[in-house]
């Protein structure tokens, strides 16, 4: 990687003085993840400055209920996520997704902010400096999208407008579900900002100063049933390529409460309004899935390779409605010595 | 934005302090061909710095686990680890399995040599690197969970099948 | 029956096993060289140009760097077949052609310093399709490749180096066809092997004219004598082969970055070492070739095909270097598979803008297949032929002939699969599942599976030259002098099995020396699968000849004929009489016993490697699951069962039956960046989905060696990807041609995706 000046934060004033001197030239590094990439691929115009370690900043790494509020810490690393008992039994979608991010190495150390907070994967705006690159495009205020006109397989079918990257953090979808809200710290104090608002169309809505410090959601009643969906190619290492979060609450055999939102296919995550209100005052049944899938998906409008993605949509959301499990358990494979050797 | 940086310059602590398979290891900081630059990640320190080529890199970018080491217990990807932030930190390579006394390999590598649970090889140190820090987490694993441990662990000859037997047959209760 | 052997045919450990497992093998980014540079490839950013003017001034400036070498000052040295592949040229052919060439004290600076070059490019017209690029007006990548057609067949062949497979009278085949098929299937994904160490090259440069490379590859004698050659015959080189972190064929292509280190070193005095990246290695090095092909198939009702005719088309991107190779091998192999007395099969060799296609395993026979094997399916189905009856009845036959690769005809003298070929279908439960073609052999809901099956063969098992020497040692040890590096297949350890067998040794008392292209002798390297035979067959003769001059050295001491001598742990007998003994040091310690093996190239033997597959369709979403694979093969003679194992396993990997399913390169065919070159987006199977897999290996002695084996290793990935295509076809109940089967492409064959879209078209 080409040099940066490292900076160790110790706290979160520490972080945002040092955001704030570097105006925009300084990058956190909390698990580190995605800024390595970015570092070591250079497909930005511009390199940054400085590295802003926020490692060992105290305080932000806890999982714990306060006044009803489920409040996690910017750094809790998503193995803790994945397998806190408290996520697992009340916020399971978020326990899912958590678990649904990369690999166990990378969810060792990624964080939850981290995972929010990352760069998209869109294979223009990454192309690597190295091999030709980089390219631009207009998520780096140079040109079109060139995944109109490219490969755009992995792109948004919903709410593209200048740039079609999605989304690509898992949890922002459970978060997202729960209405999870963001304590942004900065120079200017702090602020709150829904999950559900926190994606632009070319990024996110942190100020140049600021930080997520917390992750705060509300208390969800013990009787929901919550799901985390997600459609990859293969099972680990992938980003999604749609995944689904749900959050139902039947009573005496009707919806009282649904809630959807859908990830990977829009520049931030979506939540399906016309479906959950749809399905409000319902039974779930193959119908009434069916229906919400349509719904949820009703606005969307395709680039050249990427309608399936709505019919995976549609698919992910109907079977977490009907409460198919996620995938099939793996398989166990043969355990005896192969080859098996048939002499003449 | 020089003299910014300037004065940001004195926030960087000039030493880093971390142990290598038991040993303390005391880095300087700097830009020099013997120092640890900001920029260096723990695999390049590990292979180039401190001559611990047995952790190898494959795709340098966090995808593939060939560069896997144990922080503090964990399997951590030492291509996505800035040294500099590895101050304090309890770093374990492949060179550090065997018995440092007696050369004794590791029950896991030898359970590897017994499986042949290699091929070209290139990926088998992240691959016992992982496998390691499961059983210490977990000394009598289900085959699922030796799949889900390993899962970031890339490797394309498929030495796969046989990687799971040999984690299998040195977890507690194995064949 | 098998013979019993004391280590042939036993799972042995790997001689550098305790290596491997405590991360002590020297790869070539292990080794250790004192004042060594670092070197670094300036890339196009353009598919096509013309570099108008490079400016290498301020990179110069930066401290630390020591060369910077442009088209300018490289010698005219070329490469590839025809050769016409300069080192660095003015113009680039595509997105990632080598510009300049910089040697510094650090890899970062080396880095640095490529962003500090200035280049100025007058960018030319791209093409990235194999019929777009012959039309007329297409843009030319090579003035000497007219037409963007790579003048066809390799030298290294011969003269008459297969490339196209014409034989009978195919009008009168296509007459005696109770149906003809027809049709144009292409398999041009682009898949990318990518063995997990990446492509790279250490060179000392000693004037007037003597390199000493240290490489990473499965043949590296052989590259001594390609650097050779692109060095205009004037230079020395030497090759040390060190472990080889995978190459599954690739590394073989490894001629450039040698020659980049090579003239960087040439420059500076110094040892330069250039290792690619990850995604230089995936966006810069080799591709599986394109292949598409227009083909017509006769065929009666008992599976007889009675002619064969068509165009096969590869692409080779930029360049090619061993690509005729491929085609020739392929040409060859589709005989061994299509038993057919009519043939008019044609090929081209097709020069596009993008990364080069090039050696990988399954060697042209893989590509020609996947794009052959569904015309041949859609016959079979007019006629409701089972595949398996098919593959039994056509595949190469005792008696049967072929010509090969250099355009002889061979006739086989192996044996005949058809056993195998029943044991694999009795495993795989082939019977009960195959319902007939487009039928799935069951349905759940939205899950439908699908069974399928893939073949594949190669005569290439005896192909190319061998040499060995076996030194004795009066102290009871024996060293083959073999010029092998490990890149994962054991071969290195089952030579000196081999070695031990004939001399009855331990295997702890034999050794193989490092393969220093000094030292050995000539050795073409474990390519294909002939390294069991081939390689094999020196190693043998050499230890044959080690152990005869022994015996004859010894037997006066022993006042017997040496015939009626053994040798047994280092020690001589008398057969008959077995006190009568002496130590292999009554030679002296002043003496050593040199054998020596040679293997001259044999067509006659093929391997085959039958896959069937079994696929899970979740027709809702696309999603294509592999659940079960079993491979079927005969060796002759198991040498190391966990080494055959793992080549068998093999099939999963390397771009093999994944190839059909998740695995591809992604090619933007307007700009000509390849937009998955990492390891996130390039797909590659993980420990969560691992199908089982069975393995049928069965043992019939084969007319090769004292051992009676054949290699089998490289073709595990080929018969899989047909297989996966055949499955999928059948539990969807319609046709589905295109590798890999993405969901888009499952969802669109059953018609499941909404014409409506935006504006724009990808290719």
């Amino acid at each position: 990687m080409k040099p940066f000046i490292h900076i160790n934060a110790l706290t979160v004033a520490e972080a945002v003085a040092a955001l704030a001197a570097y105006d925009g030239r300084a990058r956190l590094n909390a698990g580190g993840t995605d800024l390595m990439g970015l570092l070591k691929d250079e497909f930005l115009p511009e390199y940054p400055q400085a590295v802003i370690n926020i490692k060992n900043v105290a305080g932000l790494d806890y999982i714990r209920e306060e006044q009803g509020m489920l409040q996690i810490g910017a750094l809790t690393r998503l193995s803790d996520i994945a397998s806190s008992p408290l996520l697992r039994e009340r916020y399971g979608a978020l326990a899912e997704a958590a678990q649904a991010v990369a690999s166990p190495q990378i969810r060792n150390v990624a964080t939850l902010a981290g995972n929010l907070c990352q760069d998209v994967r869109c294979c223009y705006y990454r192309y690597p400096r190295h091999i030709g690159g980089p390219i631009s495009c207009a998520r780096k205020g140079n040109g079109p999208c060139l995944a109109v006109k490219g490969d755009n397989r992995n792109h948004a079918i919903l709410e593209g407008r200048k740039c079609f990257a999605v989304c690509p953090s898992d949890t922002a979808v459970a978060l997202a579900l729960f209405d999870g809200q963001l304590l942004v710290a900065g120079s200017a104090g702090e602020r709150r900002i829904a999950v559900r608002d926190f994606y632009t169309p070319l990024g996110n809505q942190l100020g140049k100063d600021e930080l997520v410090r917390e992750i705060e959601l509300p208390a969800i009643t013990a009787s929901t049933r919550q799901t985390f969906h997600k459609f990859t190619l293969r099972k680990p290492i992938d980003f999604a390529v749609v995944s689904v979060a749900t959050l139902i609450t039947v009573v005496d055999g009707v919806c009282s409460d649904a809630r959807i939102a859908l990830g990977a296919v829009a520049p931030g995550v979506v939540r399906a309004a016309a479906a959950e209100e749809f399905l409000r005052g319902r039974t779930i049944d193959p119908a009434s899935a069916a229906r919400a899938g349509e719904l949820a998906l009703a606005g969307a409008r395709p680039l050249s390779k990427n309608a399936y993605k709505i019919e995976i949509a549609k698919t992910l959301l109907k079977r977490a409605l009907l409460g198919h499990p996620p995938a099939k358990p793996s398989q166990g494979i043969v355990h005896d010595k192969c080859p098996h050797v048939k002499t003449k | 934005m020089a003299t910014a940086i300037k004065k940001k310059k004195s926030l960087v602590k000039n030493l880093v302090r971390f142990s290598v398979n038991g040993t303390a290891v005391e880095l300087e900081i700097g830009t020099l061909p013997h120092q640890v630059e900001t920029a260096h990640t723990l695999a390049h320190t590990l292979r180039e710095t401190l001559g611990l080529v047995g952790t190898k890199v494959t795709c340098d970018n966090g995808a593939c686990g060939s560069c896997t080491v144990l922080m503090d217990g964990k399997a951590v990807l030492s291509c996505m680890t800035l040294t500099v932030e590895c101050q304090g930190r309890s770093i374990t390579t492949i060179e550090g399995l065997a018995d440092p006394e007696t050369g004794r390999l590791d029950p896991l590598q030898q359970s590897f040599i017994d499986h042949t649970a290699f091929q070209c090889g290139f990926c088998t140190p992240g691959m016992i690197m992982s496998a390691k820090a499961l059983l210490a987490d977990n000394p009598s694993p289900t085959e699922a969970d030796v799949k889900e441990a390993l899962s970031g662990n890339f490797c394309r000859c498929i030495s796969h099948y046989q990687v799971l037997r040999a984690v299998m047959a040195t977890a507690q209760g194995g064949e | 029956m098998a013979e019993v052997y004391r280590f042939i045919g036993k799972p042995t450990r790997r001689k550098d096993a305790v290596e491997v497992v405590t991360g002590t093998t020297q790869y070539l980014d292990d080794i250790r060289f004192p004042d060594l540079l670092h070197g670094k490839v300036l890339r196009s950013p353009h598919p096509h140009a013309i570099i108008k003017k490079i400016d290498k001034s301020r990179a110069e400036q930066l401290p630390g760097v020591k060369a910077i070498l442009t088209w300018q000052d490289v010698p005219d040295w070329k490469g590839g077949t025809p050769r016409v592949v300069r080192i660095l040229d003015r113009k680039v052919r595509y997105v990632g052609d080598a510009v300049a060439l910089v040697a510094a004290t650090s890899a970062q600076i080396a880095k640095e310093a490529l962003g500090l070059i200035d280049v100025e490019y007058e960018l030319l017209p791209a093409v990235f399709d194999v019929e777009e690029v012959m039309k007329p007006g297409a843009p030319q990548l090579y003035d000497e490749l007219p037409g963007n057609i790579v003048t066809p067949g390799t030298p290294a062949f011969g003269h008459s180096c297969l490339t196209e497979v014409v034989m009978g009278d195919v009008e009168q085949g296509f007459r005696e066809a109770e149906v003809i098929s027809e049709g144009t299937f292409g398999y041009e994904n682009i898949p990318n092997p990518i063995p997990p160490e990446p492509p790279g090259a250490v060179a000392i440069w000693e004037e007037p004219n003597r390199v000493t490379l240290w490489v990473s590859n499965q043949a590296s004698y052989l590259d001594k004598i390609l650097l050779f050659h692109v060095f205009g015959k004037k230079v020395e080189v030497r090759t040390h082969g060190a472990a080889c972190g995978g190459s599954f064929g690739t590394k073989l292509m490894s001629w450039q970055v040698q020659t980049y280190a090579t003239l960087l070193s040439r420059a500076t005095g110094r040892p330069v070492k250039i290792i690619f990246s990850k995604e230089e290695h995936i966006a810069a090095f080799v591709l599986r070739p394109g292949s598409r092909m227009q083909a017509r198939v006769g065929m009666k009702k008992d599976g007889t095909v009675t002619a064969v005719s068509g165009t096969w088309l590869v692409d080779t991107g930029y360049y090619s270097a061993t690509t005729q190779a491929q085609v020739a091998v392929g040409c060859g192999e589709i005989q061994l598979m299509t038993r057919c007395a009519n043939w008019d099969l044609k090929t081209a060799i097709i020069c596009t803008n993008r990364n080069a296609s090039g050696s990988v395993r399954g060697f042209g026979g893989q590509e020609l297949k996947c794009s052959f094997i569904p015309v041949l399916c859609l016959a079979m189905e007019k006629l409701d032929i089972d595949p398996v009856d098919f593959i039994k009845k056509n595949y190469v036959k005792p008696g049967d002939g072929y010509f090969w690769r250099d355009g002889l005809w061979y006739t086989y003298r192996g044996i005949d699969y058809s056993d195998a070929m029943d044991q694999g279908a009795m495993r795989f439960g082939w019977r009960e599942k195959w319902q007939g073609w487009l039928k799935p052999s069951s349905v759940d809901g939205s899950k439908r599976r699908g069974v399928g099956v893939g073949v594949h063969g190669n005569a290439d098992i005896g192909e190319d030259s061998s040499e060995a020497w076996v030194r004795l040692n009066p102290d009871g040890s024996a060293l083959l002098y073999s010029c092998i590096t490990e890149h994962g297949t054991g071969q290195r350890s089952n030579y000196v099995k081999m070695v031990a067998e004939v001399l009855q040794l331990p295997m702890e008392r034999v050794t193989v020396t490092p393969a220093d292209s000094l030292i050995n002798p000539f050795e073409y390297g474990p390519f294909g699968s002939r390294g069991t035979y081939a390689i094999g067959s020196a190693a043998i003769a050499a230890a044959e000849d080690a152990r005869r001059q022994l015996l004859e050295l010894v037997a006066p001491r022993l006042d017997a004929k040496p015939e009626e001598l053994e040798t047994v742990d280092g020690v001589v007998f008398v057969r008959d009489s077995p006190e009568r003994k002496i130590k292999w040091g009554a030679i002296g310690y002043d003496r050593t016993v040199m054998g020596y093996g040679r293997f001259d190239p044999d067509f006659t033997l093929a391997n085959c490697m039958i896959t069937f597959v079994e696929v899970e369709v979740d027709t809702e979403t696309g999603k294509v699951d592999l659940l079960q694979v079993v491979n079927t093969t005969d060796v002759g003679q198991i040498i190391d069962p966990p080494g055959l194992e793992g080549q068998l396993n093999g099939c999963l990997g390397s771009s093999g039956i994944d190839s059909a399913l998740f695995e591809e390169t992604i090619l933007d065919h307007s700009s000509g960046h390849i937009l998955n070159a990492n390891m996130i987006d390039y797909k590659w199977r993980t420990f969560s989905e691992l199908p089982p897999i069975d393995n049928i290996v069965l043992e019939t002695p084969v007319a090769s060696h004292r051992f009676k084996a054949i290699g089998v290793g490289e073709v595990a990935t080929s018969p899989g990807p047909m297989a996966v295509l055949m499955a999928v076809s059948n539990a969807l109940g319609v046709w589905l041609h295109e590798y890999p089967v993405t969901p888009e492409r499952v969802l669109k064959a059953l018609g499941k995706l909404p014409a409506m879209t935006r504006t724009g078209g990808a290719q």
